[in-house]
């Protein structure tokens, strides 16, 4: 590659892109850029959670409650008078020991926050006793553990602990040590799964302790807010992006480029690098304004590419700026979703890793994140975004990017684009793999907050659907566009590799392991089912039968769709849905041998 | 200059050029021809490299067409003159220029002096903003940024007035008399005033090529067209006189022979050179 053709190609956009917008454009884009700038000081020094100030409570400095409102957020002081009262000025009137409330839900509301707000002060004036013993005689510690009714059960039934009901009392006031419960059962989805203790919630809380009114499930909200200020402008910039890809596509605008002396890689990167410039410029601004360092901008760095590789394939896809639109929304969601939904259990639940944005969090926590667990975070995400611009790019020639065929038919080309030989089946299936792990990730993550019971027979399905999918699809585009033969020899041939490709790669994707995912029962299911490793008994026999029966599977089960594939789409659906009972059902023996 | 060998391409179950073989000497003015969907634009572009062909090759300026490199010595001007609107002419050409690597100075004097040459004086008006002939003209000025020995130009005049359509082919022509150029055009009387010789394509195929005249032999050649006051066989009338047409002077001599003997009278023996238009519509009726 060529970096002075990238770069005069990157300065042409950015002239270009400049000259193209008009100025009404370019104020929106700078006031909308500013409004995010502030958002992140402004909740860094706010330095609090919602409704912050919602309860308005007229009281004077001098009365004994003052300083228990004073204390609690959720209250904004104002002067003492009855006639702000009356006029729903006030939600709550001091005056001296007396304490009038407005007799609305808001008033009521108000009450019980005030007698809350009391009942913290007099803990805070506890805890300056010198005397603590005599302020505390019983210390409860209290560990937070993973809801799981399979678990309990088993737990009652192995240990009279009762793990995650809260266990008893030491009566030494070192918490967590009192716990029995939960360690060690079945599908370790107990403490030894990452689960964080009270300790390992006091940087969130910003306490050591507390009397029970204290006691509340750790919710780094300040720190997910900061961390989403990253990704907020990020929907923004690949707006401009993909607008700009789609603008090379109209009118063939792009064609004398494309007949220069220059690669349509170097034309790729040229035309993206702007964008992701822009993006980390504004990342690193974000971070500085935010305390975020080094390794929240190396998380963010992946989520960047995922947005712009996502954003150049919808672009590519998309046949005007209606359908681009609708292309973007998904793009913004589905990613936003990714990376946003697992990060707000941090700390609280291993599901958390799967996102970059937990790293982000977890720095401004002040936590320590190891490579193992950056690497985790972010390996699948960097790969599947190069592998999203390696399909695009597959599509950004002459006869792809101005054609105007249905994003499904533009889709099947970028799927058969690569293939040139039948050995491809191979590597496409191991192509597949980072999205294939992205996808069971976010399955996992949308999935866990079910009852076992009912999230195990759900990811398992949608764990088949998703393998069997992405083994065949690549399949199909190959007959459409006509890369492979019809015949049953070719099929039972492509249908082996794809499966040989997946196997491969599905045994590349154990980093999982790395950082304890597969503690999770549903980690479990969703990457230990087809590499078939749990429960491996000592058995040299057994051992090589459970090592293979993953290959078994996907080879069978790619053939299946292949052939189906060979003869056309509907028999490929019916084929795929076959393959797909095949996978669940070996899913489900799985499950049921491993106990 | 120009080799193309057993050109092809497909395009899922469709066949757009089946097996286009030519070759187009340096310093010649070559024309492809042909009905709509016939395969010009496609072999134009597999020529300049924009298309991959399914099979065969093709050589420009001696490299392969799928060489970067073969596009240093190319200008390529697309059927549609798809510009940067937001671009002004001057920019949009230097960016090209950078593309190709030209210092700036040379792109800066090539620039002005190609945009002298074809009369152009809106220079510094975003491209958006000016006519379809403008436009035009700034992309042939762009095909010629890398000041190229090889020029390939699909319908250069297709869709313009009749000034600034002839106007662009005395460029093209004043092009060729120092580059190679290959050229297609609905127009025949273009392609007829401009082209040394001729490649006609139909349903992906060429179906004859050569100089014009090589062209007219092979597919009907000089007419002769005689003229008498009464009618003999394959007569048609003309206002008060019928008209035989054959092919060569012994038939000219029989017709007079016949004529004669009927008691009527020769009027008139005319030549006739059909058009590149006649030969290309007998082409293309099969005739």
């Amino acid at each position: 590659m060529n970096l002075r053709s990238v770069l005069r190609i990157a300065r042409w956009e950015i002239t270009s892109g400049a000259t193209g917008l008009d100025r009404r454009a370019v104020i929106l884009a700078a006031v909308t850029l500013l409004a995010l700038g502030a958002l992140a000081p402004v909740v860094l020094m706010a330095g609090s959670g919602p409704g912050e100030g919602i309860y308005r409570v007229g009281v004077e400095p001098s009365s004994p409650y003052y300083e228990a409102v004073r204390h609690d957020p959720s209250f904004s002081i104002h002067e003492p008078d009855l006639a702000n009262l009356r006029s729903g000025e006030l939600d709550v009137l001091i005056e001296g020991e007396e304490v009038t409330i407005v007799d609305t839900r808001k008033g009521r509301a108000a009450g019980s926050a005030l007698k809350a707000a009391i009942e913290s002060h007099n803990d805070r004036l506890m805890q300056s006793e010198p005397d603590q013993v005599a302020a505390f005689p019983v210390t409860v510690g209290i560990e937070y553990v993973e809801r799981n009714v399979i678990l309990l059960r088993r737990s009652e039934s192995s240990d009279d602990g009762g793990g995650g009901s809260g266990g008893s009392g030491s009566g030494s006031g070192d918490g967590p040590e009192g716990f029995e419960g939960s360690p060690g059962q079945s599908g370790g989805s107990g403490d030894s799964g990452g689960l964080p203790t009270i300790g390992g919630s006091d940087a969130l809380l910003g306490e050591t302790g507390g009397t029970p009114s204290d006691i509340s499930p750790p919710f780094p909200f300040i720190s997910l807010v900061l961390a989403f200020a990253f990704i907020v402008p990020m929907n923004f910039v690949i707006q401009a992006y993909a607008s700009s890809i789609l603008h090379e596509r109209g009118k063939r605008r792009g064609e004398l480029v494309l007949v220069s002396p220059v690669s349509r890689w170097e034309i790729i990167t040229g035309k993206t690098l702007p964008y992701f410039t822009l993006m980390l410029l504004i990342a690193a601004g974000t971070a500085a304004a935010i305390g975020g360092g080094l390794l929240s901008l190396g998380a963010v760095i992946p989520v960047a590419l995922l947005f712009l590789s996502c954003a150049f394939v919808g672009a590519l896809l998309a046949r005007s700026h209606k359908e681009l639109t609708f292309v973007l929304v998904t793009v913004s969601v589905v990613v936003t979703t990714y990376v946003f939904v697992p990060a707000i259990f941090t700390d609280i639940h291993p599901i958390a890793a799967i996102s970059p944005l937990t790293l982000v969090v977890r720095e401004l926590e002040g936590a320590i994140v190891s490579p193992g667990t950056f690497l985790f975070s972010t390996t699948p995400v960097v790969i599947g975004a190069f592998v999203l611009f390696g399909l695009g790019g597959g599509l950004y020639r002459e006869e792809d990017l101005f054609a105007q065929r249905r994003v499904p038919a533009k889709l099947l080309d970028a799927l058969a684009n690569p293939i040139d030989r039948r050995a491809m089946a191979a590597v496409m299936s191991l192509l597949a793999i980072p999205f294939v792990f992205l996808a069971e990730l976010l399955a996992i993550a949308v999935l866990f907050v079910l009852p076992l019971e009912l999230s195990l027979p759900l990811l398992i399905g949608s764990i088949a659907t998703i393998e069997e999918v992405a083994k065949s699809l690549h399949l199909y585009a190959g007959y459409e566009r006509a890369r492979y033969d019809r015949t049953v020899r070719t099929a039972i041939t492509v249908g082996c590799l794809s499966g040989l490709g997946f196997f491969v790669g599905e045994k590349a994707a154990a980093v999982s392991q790395v950082v304890g995912l597969f503690q999770l029962d549903l980690g479990r299911a969703a990457f230990e089912l087809g590499a078939g490793l749990g429960g491996v008994s000592s058995s040299p026999l057994l051992l090589g039968v459970v090592l293979l029966a993953p290959l078994a599977l996907h080879t069978v089960t790619a053939t299946i769709s292949s052939i189906g594939a060979s003869r056309g789409r509907t028999p490929y659906l019916g084929a795929l849905v076959l393959a797909i009972l095949v996978h669940t059902a070996y899913n489900l023996g799985v499950v049921i041998i491993l106990g | 200059m120009i080799e193309a060998a057993e050109l092809r391409k497909e395009y899922g179950d469709v066949v757009a050029v089946d097996g286009s073989t030519f070759a187009v000497d340096r310093g010649e003015i070559f024309g492809l021809i042909g009905p709509n969907g016939a395969g010009k634009t496609t072999t134009l572009k597999m020529l300049a490299g924009l298309l991959e062909p399914t099979a065969g090759s093709a050589t420009v300026a001696g490299y392969d067409s799928r060489e970067r490199d073969m596009r240093r010595n190319l200008g390529f001007l697309p059927e549609d003159s798809p510009v940067y609107e937001e671009m002004t002419a001057r920019s949009y050409l230097r960016f090209f220029a950078d593309l190709y690597d030209v210092p700036r100075s040379v792109a800066d004097d090539r620039i002005d002096s190609t945009l002298d040459r074809l009369d152009l004086e809106v220079r510094d008006r975003p491209l958006g903003n000016t006519s379809k002939g403008m436009k035009r003209k700034v992309a042939i000025a762009r095909s010629l940024v890398n000041d190229p020995d090889v020029l390939i130009y699909d319908e250069p005049a297709s869709g313009l007035d009749p000034l600034t359509t002839n106007a662009i082919i005395e460029f093209v022509g004043e092009l060729g008399q120092d580059r190679t150029v290959v050229f297609s055009a609905h127009n025949l009387f273009h392609v007829e005033e401009l082209c040394d010789r001729v490649a006609i394509m139909l349903d992906g195929e060429i179906v004859t090529r050569g100089t014009l005249d090589e062209i007219r032999e092979a597919h009907g050649g000089v007419e002769y067209h005689v003229y008498s006051d009464i009618k003999v066989d394959g007569g048609e009338p003309m206002g008060d006189r019928y008209r035989c047409v054959v092919d060569d002077m012994d038939a000219v001599e029989t017709l007079r022979s016949v004529i004669d003997d009927a008691g009527g009278e020769l009027l008139d023996v005319r030549t006739h050179e059909p058009s590149l238009e006649e030969v290309f519509l007998a082409v293309a009726e099969g005739t």
